[in-house]
């Protein structure tokens, strides 16, 4: 019997196509977010608020990640902005190829490219896609408990926004709990509260994506 | 059930390195996964059982798997803290109030291989 010390990182593969598409996306200046959240938090809603606030200013692409269908996509599509569909058939996540290889279908002549990943609290965590921020939504109706429910997913966010504020009277959402439990464990994260419905809070998102756009470029 | 893609990375690299080193059959595996990797070991271990349907690499492969604590860090501080499976993780110094380095607990590796030549 042989021992042999392998000693290799288990996504290495998907590490190396995460730093791939960072490197053409810096090559392009685009700023790149990756979105994600349970199904039916409302990813794809504020991706449609956050495109039309951002539109006239800068330039977007978007990558939306489903198991079936392209409708999210075509909602976005409607909004004039280039669009590429992924099915995953089945994959519950995005991982770094599936991102490069949808990057080929779409112009990267652009400021800002949203990433919408498949609507999934646990497995989209794990995989690197190659962007710059991500940004993990939470709803209101899913409850109060689910950051300390979903560690890893509330780790990797670099911002974590509170969405449907405006049910927030009809629900029993302790939104002090959340805000206390996304510091404990992830202390860095800023926690945006908003609403895509009334629009409250898209002020402060709108002008925290600039800022990060605004900062990424200076480097 | 994202261990399926974690299995199937696995077996690409045991591939690899059977071809590299000349091995005949990989007897044991030696995995290193931090708890807060986003891995369930129960998942991933019954995920490369699926997979040695298809995979005669690791047909007859027994996998040992060490979860990995978290350590963390306060720079500040220059103190490390840990948490293990089920402690409520918090990552901020109870000292200054800083926000905590994760340096352990993230991983997913192969350590190492048994093999027969």
């Amino acid at each position: 019997m042989k021992r042999v010390v392998v000693e290799r990182k288990i996504l290495e593969r998907n590490e190396s196509s995460a730093q791939k598409i960072r490197t053409i996306l810096k090559n392009q200046s685009v700023f790149a977010l990756n979105f994600m959240s349970s199904p039916g938090a409302g990813k794809t809603t504020i991706i449609e608020e956050t495109i039309r606030m951002l539109k006239d200013n800068y330039g977007i692409s978007f990558i939306d990640g489903d198991l079936e269908t392209d409708r999210d996509a075509e909602r976005i599509k409607a909004l004039g902005i280039d669009t590429v569909q992924i099915n995953t058939s089945g994959a519950c996540h995005l991982d770094a190829d599936m991102v490069l290889r949808a990057m080929e279908k779409i112009s990267l002549d652009c400021d800002l490219l949203i990433i919408e990943n498949v609507g999934n609290l646990v497995c989209p965590a794990t995989f690197d896609v190659g962007a710059d921020k991500n940004v993990v939504i939470l709803s209101v109706p899913e409850g109060d408990d689910k950051v300390k429910k979903y560690p890893v997913m509330f780790n990797v966010a670099d911002t974590i926004l509170i969405n449907k504020t405006d049910l927030l009277g009809f629900m029993d959402f302790d939104m002090s709990k959340v805000k206390k439990e996304a510091k404990q464990i992830n202390p860095k994260a800023e926690v945006i509260e908003l609403s895509a419905k009334t629009m409250s809070g898209f002020d402060k998102w709108i002008s925290l994506i600039e800022r990060w756009i605004s900062e990424a470029n200076q480097y | 059930m994202h261990e399926g893609a974690i299995a199937e990375n696995i077996v690409d690299i045991l591939k690899e390195t059977k071809e590299a080193e000349n091995i005949d059959k990989i007897v044991k595996v030696r995995l290193k996964i931090g708890i807060m990797s986003g891995v369930m070991v129960d998942a991933l271990l019954f995920a490369l059982t699926a997979l040695k349907e298809e995979e005669r690499i690791i047909k007859d492969t027994e996998f040992d798997v060490t979860e990995i604590n978290v350590k963390s860090h306060c720079v500040l501080c220059n103190k490390d803290f840990y948490f293990k499976k089920g402690d409520d993780i918090m990552l901020l110094c109870n000292k200054c109030g800083m926000p905590l380095d994760i340096i352990e607990g993230k991983e997913m590796e192969i350590i190492d291989i048994e093999a027969e030549q």
